[in-house]
């Protein structure tokens, strides 16, 4: 449970920049507490159905997930805890801070970052649910899911072009997944 | 304590009717906090909205904390921060054990599957977005495709590339302040 919280406690103080620079480190972290990349989708997935924020729902998931309901309440804690610090510290020194420009340098370089670190998390789903491999080394093992490229394809459209309900989304892919079952 | 209670229920609310973070909430809690009890100004909640998404953390939980403790001191910004996190996680913490009940077989797993293949269709909207407001110059495209390239090669992990990443911001940002004084 300890390993949880102080894992957790250091993608709250290294998140900035929002739920999906977030869910990278929280991608980096989840293997360590066992949980496969199939199990890190199926967590996108409930972070899209359940309300609140990204950081919230993954905390709670991996965390009741490695350890019962109790290390879910320990990985939850610690993901809020550096709001808890920083709010009245800033408050404390608000003038002292207000000009600071070392906090958006930092979000200068970081929230570019998170671009490239969300889609290395995206193409490492795609590689597991669309070709069963685990890593880019591993392309010579792969073997192609058409159901998988028909859905990602499907939703990714609709979803850029034009912004169609996450869950009616999921809702469709879940209606493919059972008719693929009996074809 | 009436104060408290009326920032928990707030939140509370809040957050169980917002499906994702940040700053989804912010329309709920300015129609709430500003127009119906005008618990502070607008400019305040604007200043701290803007102020939650620069310091590191739960972006909502943050906003919450400010305005809590803005409202009503130390006290309000955990009650406030409560009612913010709880709805997520009461949630999530029930999905969970579903999620746990599901037979990992035969019709159930084809859906999985195909609902795997859209969690990775939505991560790759995600990053089109973000790749959309973010990237405007040649420096953050190469910081975007760096820490991509290093993180499928696996040389470097997501947390190194992060501080890597804020390294990179504040030098290339102190460059820039000091070639401005030089000009003038």
């Amino acid at each position: 449970m300890l390993n949880v919280f102080l894992a957790f406690l250091k993608i709250g103080f290294l998140g900035f920049g929002g739920g999906y620079a977030m869910l990278s480190l929280i991608f980096a972290e989840s293997a360590r507490f066992g949980l496969s990349v199939q199990q890190f989708a199926d967590l996108t997935a409930l972070d899209g159905l359940i309300p609140g924020p990204i950081a919230i729902n993954s905390a709670t998931y991996i965390g009741q997930m490695y350890g019962g309901f109790w290390t879910g309440v320990a990985a939850t804690l610690a993901v809020s805890v550096p709001s808890m610090i920083f709010v009245p510290l800033y408050m404390h020194f608000e003038t002292r801070i207000k000009n600071n420009w070392l906090l958006s340098a930092i979000l200068n370089g970081i929230k570019p970052a998170a671009v490239g670190l969300i889609l290395a998390v995206a193409l490492s789903l795609l590689l597991t649910t669309v070709f069963g491999i685990n890593d880019i080394f591993s392309l010579a093992q792969a073997h192609v899911d058409w159901v998988s490229i028909v859905v990602l394809v499907l939703v990714l459209g609709l979803d850029l072009k034009w912004h169609t309900n996450p869950v009616l989304l999921m809702l469709l892919a879940g209606v493919i997944g059972a008719v693929a079952f009996y074809l | 304590m009436r104060k408290n209670w009326l920032l928990f229920k707030i939140y509370l609310l809040a957050g169980t009717l917002t499906f994702s973070g940040g700053m989804a909430m912010l329309p709920t809690i300015e129609r709430v906090v500003v127009n119906k009890y005008h618990l502070m100004s607008r400019a305040d909640l604007y200043e701290y909205s803007t102020l939650s998404q620069t310091l590191p953390g739960v972006i909502a939980l943050t906003n919450a904390c400010f305005i809590g403790k803005k409202v009503n001191g130390r006290s309000g910004m955990i009650f406030a921060g409560l009612g913010a996190v709880l709805p997520a996680f009461v949630l999530m913490s029930l999905a969970t054990t579903a999620y746990q009940l599901v037979p990992k077989e035969g019709i159930a797993l084809s859906i999985l599957g195909a609902i795997r293949a859209a969690s990775a269709a939505f991560l790759f909207s995600a990053a089109y977005s973000l790749a959309r407001y973010n990237l405007s110059d040649k420096l953050s495209v190469l910081l975007a495709l760096g820490c991509f390239l290093l993180t499928v090669l696996s040389v470097a992990s997501a947390p190194t590339l992060i501080i890597g990443a804020a390294v990179v911001g504040i030098t290339s940002t102190f460059v820039k302040r000091q070639r401005d004084q030089k000009k003038g």
